[in-house]
């Protein structure tokens, strides 16, 4: 067939279709519809006793912005990465913050470590957290997906990886406002293998998961 | 951000200097590209006069830069062809309060550069075949590539006695591994047409070769 045949068929296979959302605004929307399931969780499962004394001690509250920072940037990130026209440097744009996270949970085990000597190193199973944010951040994982559909042309690894980053460190955040976890180490551990299960399932399965949603 | 990308595309600059394409003024340039911009956002909202004027008038550069790409000039056709279905299936990514020509200019880069690898991976099995064939021969090997030989051109004159639907259809979902749209739109088949007929080739190759229904 002919390029300018197949011009005269696309243009009469032609239906309207919605301008994908700018970065800024899909990301604004992807955070608003995660707040709301994180609100609902919260509602459901009630803020854990020790919340208020945790954020006071100063190791929570950096942990849970870092958190946020993550899954914000790498959200806007994997906006960016969606559309043809954009440097895959964005890919980048969620790594300091990503970095911070584990340098806050990693600084709350030295702390741990110094306050409590050797036991504060002690490793016990945390499924319920690993289950928590494998539970909500695949679903959220699959939003994201969707949200970001446009980028199973162009770059669907690591908007997917990037979907996943993003749904699985909001859905830690959730899971720090409700799961009560002693010691910074277990945090960093479960938190973080959770979230790199997350990643990688996403990185894994999302590309097909776009491939079904595509737009056109 | 997006002119990070400028500097991997060497080409793009060689672009500039194209007789007919990029020679106009800077304020021609602007120009086009609003106008560009204007007949996609049209299209996104289904004009389809807009889109045949628009796709029609953004033809020659895409050649221009898969044949800068891809020497084969049927490689490079295939190219744009897939930049087009890209294009059309994409469409809702374009952003009109953005340039038009940068979408679209990136858009073509990555089908000419898939095509590219593409054919990188085809050579590198070929040659791996050619290497093969420079090992010493052990004992019967005669025997063995005459019998490969001759099954692969059972193979090809099974495939040439294909009726030509069928081998479209295998060669559009098979061999250039396109989707079930992407070789319905690229053939003029439908979807399920395109799908009668590749497992009917599947089973005819089958049947022609094995003997087994």
């Amino acid at each position: 067939m002919q390029s300018e045949d197949l011009i005269h068929r696309l243009a009469g296979d032609l239906h309207p279709v919605r301008p994908a959302r700018p970065p800024g605004a899909a990301t604004a929307l992807w955070v608003g519809l995660a707040t709301a399931v994180i609100i609902g969780a919260v509602l459901f499962w009630g803020l854990r006793h020790d919340l208020a004394e945790r954020l006071a001690s100063g190791f929570e509250a950096p942990q849970l912005m870092t958190a946020l920072a993550t899954g914000v940037l790498a959200a806007f990130a994997a906006f960016q990465l969606a559309l043809p026209d954009r440097s895959r440097l964005w890919a980048l744009l969620p790594l300091p913050a990503a970095l911070g996270w584990l340098a806050t949970m990693g600084w709350g085990c030295l702390q741990d470590f110094v306050k409590c000597g050797p036991e504060a190193l002690h490793i016990g199973v945390s499924l319920p957290c690993f289950s928590f944010i494998i539970g909500l951040g695949l679903p959220l994982t699959m939003v994201m997906l969707w949200l970001s559909r446009h980028g199973a042309w162009f770059s669907p690894g690591p908007v997917a990886a990037l979907g996943g980053l993003s749904a699985a460190a909001l859905a830690s955040i959730g899971l720090s406002l409700i799961h009560h976890l002693d010691g910074a180490l277990m945090v960093l551990i479960w938190h973080g293998l959770s979230v790199l299960v997350v990643t990688a399932i996403a990185a894994k399965l999302g590309p097909r998961v776009m491939r079904l949603g595509r737009s056109g | 951000m997006s002119s990070i990308c400028l500097p991997a595309y060497p080409f793009v600059s060689t672009l500039m200097d194209a007789p007919g394409l990029d020679h106009a003024a800077p304020d021609d340039r602007d120009a086009r590209d609003l106008r560009w911009s204007r007949l996609m956002a049209a299209a996104q909202a289904g004009d389809r006069r807009a889109y045949d004027k628009l796709l029609r008038e953004c033809l020659p550069l895409l050649r221009q830069i898969c044949r800068g790409r891809l020497r084969d000039a049927t490689e490079a056709e295939d190219a744009v062809q897939d930049t087009l279905l890209t294009i059309h299936r994409a469409r809702a990514s374009y952003d009109a309060s953005r340039p038009f020509r940068p979408w679209l200019v990136a858009i073509t880069e990555r089908r000419a550069l898939d095509r590219i690898r593409a054919r990188g991976r085809r050579s590198g099995r070929e040659s791996a075949l050619e290497l093969a064939a420079d090992l010493p021969a052990p004992t019967g090997s005669a025997d063995a590539a005459l019998d490969a030989e001759r099954a692969a051109a059972k193979l090809r004159d099974a495939v040439q006695g294909l009726p030509e639907s069928q081998r479209t259809a295998l060669g559009l979902t098979k061999l250039q591994d396109l989707t079930l749209q992407e070789a319905s739109v690229r053939s003029g088949m439908s979807i399920g047409a395109i799908k009668v007929a590749t497992h009917r080739a599947v089973q005819t190759l089958r049947r022609r070769l094995t003997g087994k229904e």
